[in-house]
């Protein structure tokens, strides 16, 4: 039985049920929505209008230069901007959570104190966050492949994957860099405000690189451009940016297993 | 390995960055006693318990539990000891009951089958949420399952705190269950009253370290005795102020009071020499005697201590 052989991850799953369904269906939801509008919104002769009476500047800032096409339409609205908003307050927050909030509360004290070693209670943690967020992306993926299809939009159903893929490993990367700060130093805010903080600024890093000359220099410190900038959703697949995205979970979930065994815990 | 000392602290030094919490602590826990391990709030004693279960590191100095390193010793070492900690945080939509099932799933099943008779014997409703629970529910939880899988060690930290009187003797009574069937039980308490009755003997710590030693029976011979002599007239400190045994002196008007500690000898020959209309000798509470050792600086309380033993030699 899985409670017996993954007992940590097996009792947050189940004590986690309940958000994760209604963040299930808030993400199902909204990003259902955006795309449900595309034939009125994206498709229509305002949604150009508008766009040509925005400055230029914050057009391409927002991606929204090719707004008027479906990859352009899909970018602006689910894939650039509503569904990693979503999942990284998500991840950083469940990531911050799961080992320097439960830390900090006292209830990971008697956790620690039972017959498992420090490497697993990480492990186990971590795993749950893996699999919260996986399970999330794929409900988001599932839920625009359906509605692409539809009404009708002209995108590759590999190419939404490819994109998903990046999502989720973008998502994942900020979400296990919460979780390796909270490792590194047992403070749920210093997790939870580095991280977000990280966040917010490799959006701001991406955006500011489509408005400036140097902008292929900036994005190469930009997780978010490393997602975005090869245009997955047009040309598919892209096995060095994901890579690249790959390698931010990777260091972070070592950090989080080395640092977390070695320190004094809730002090 | 087998030893009869199952806890064993030499020189254990904690740091919290600038704060010293251990200051080189020696203690010693013998193969089936129950050890009283009393200090004030902010001693060092949870410190101690957390360096024993390998929550954290010692600075310097080492420790030994069950014979093996904390760390070293890892979740086997773990296995074998009850740990009820001094800050029970539990949180959580589950039910008391699936949470104890779940920490016994960490110890791979062990003491599942107890949860249910020991939570009766405790009126510990098993159905109702966690975040629910009351204060004294919640510390029946932690009672639970530090003694569900009958551990060789028990460590409690602060056990009856938020238990009433009623359950915290019914409390003390599983405590001398478990050294019955032969654990070895480690205790503290911030209060000796809570610890005295199940206790074999008891240590002192204080600003991190040890400052004594003692089966209950000879810390209560040095709490002494609080003497009241009354006289006919007004009598000078003078025949009194110099008497061994004697101390902390006063005198107000034809009332004597002062603290003995040994033979009550020369005191009473001194009063002698003056007409004695009423005198009282009352035993002291153990307590006092710790009020004591918290009260005096540390570098008066080593003499303090040395002279303590002389006595009881």
């Amino acid at each position: 039985m899985l409670a017996d052989r993954l007992p940590v991850l097996s009792s947050l799953l189940r004590e986690r049920r309940r958000s994760l369904v209604l963040w299930a269906i808030a993400l199902a939801a909204i990003n259902a929505t955006y795309v449900a509008f595309w034939p009125a919104m994206g498709a229509g002769e305002e949604m150009q209008a508008l766009v040509e009476n925005m400055p230029e500047g914050l057009v391409q800032a927002l991606g929204y230069d090719a707004i008027g096409t479906p990859t352009g339409y899909l970018e602006s609205t689910v894939f650039g901007l509503l569904a990693p908003a979503l999942l990284l307050v998500f991840a950083i927050g469940a990531g911050a959570r799961l080992l320097a909030g439960e830390e900090e509360d006292g209830t990971l004290e008697l956790e620690l104190a039972h017959p498992i070693a420090r490497r697993r209670v990480v492990a186990e943690r971590l795993g749950t966050l893996v699999v919260t967020v996986v399970a999330l992306v794929a409900v988001t993926t599932a839920v625009v492949l359906a509605l692409v299809a539809a009404v009708d939009m002209d995108v590759a159903a590999s190419a939404i994957v490819a994109t998903a893929a990046g999502l989720l490993l973008l998502v994942l990367g900020f979400g296990l860099v919460a979780f390796g700060l909270g490792a590194l130093t047992g403070r749920h805010g210093v997790a939870l405000g580095v991280a977000g903080g990280l966040a917010v600024l490799a959006y701001v890093t991406d955006a500011l690189a489509a408005l400036v000359d140097w902008g292929r220099w900036l994005e190469a410190f930009s997780p978010f451009s490393w997602y975005l900038g090869p245009d997955p959703l047009t040309t598919g697949w892209h096995a060095g940016s994901l890579a690249a995205l790959a390698a931010i979970s990777v260091v972070a979930a070592l950090v989080a297993l080395v640092a977390f065994d070695r320190r004094d815990v809730g002090v | 390995m087998t030893t009869d000392v199952v806890i064993r602290t030499h020189a254990l030094v904690k740091d919290y960055g600038r704060t010293r919490a251990l200051a080189g602590l020696d203690l010693e826990v013998r193969r089936g006693e129950i050890f009283g391990f009393i200090g004030p709030n902010g001693a060092g004693k949870s410190t101690t318990i957390r360096v024993l279960l390998d929550l954290l590191r010692p600075t310097a100095g080492r420790a030994e539990v069950l014979g093996q390193d904390p760390r070293a010793g890892g979740a086997a070492l773990r296995a074998r000891i009850g740990y009820l900690p001094g800050e029970l945080a539990l949180k959580g939509r589950q039910t008391a009951g699936s949470l104890l099932q779940t920490l016994a799933r960490l110890r791979g099943g062990a003491g599942a089958k107890r949860i249910r008779p020991l939570a009766e014997r405790f009126g510990l409703d098993l159905e109702r949420p966690i975040r629910g629970l009351s204060k004294g529910n919640k510390q029946k939880v932690g009672v639970v399952q530090a003694f569900m899988h009958e551990p060789e060690l028990l460590i409690l930290d602060e056990p009856t705190s938020g238990l009433d009187p009623l359950l915290q003797r019914e409390f003390l009574e599983l405590v001398l269950e478990a050294r019955a069937r032969g654990a070895t039980v480690f205790m503290s308490s911030h209060v000796l009253s809570e610890v005295e009755d199940v206790a074999a003997r008891v240590g002192i710590i204080r600003q991190g370290q040890m400052v004594d030693v003692d089966d209950v029976a000879t810390l209560r011979h040095h709490a002494g005795q609080l003497i009241t002599l009354t006289f006919a007239e007004p009598v000078g400190p003078e025949a009194f102020a110099a008497l061994p045994a004697v101390e902390n002196l006063s005198l107000e008007g034809c009332t004597l009071r002062c603290l003995l500690h040994g033979e009550p000898d020369a005191l009473l020959k001194a009063a002698a020499r003056h007409h004695v209309v009423a005198w009282s000798a009352e035993n002291r509470e153990l307590e006092d005697l710790f009020l004591d050792y918290y009260r005096v600086p540390p570098e008066e309380l080593d003499s303090a201590a040395e002279e303590a033993s002389a006595h009881a030699r």
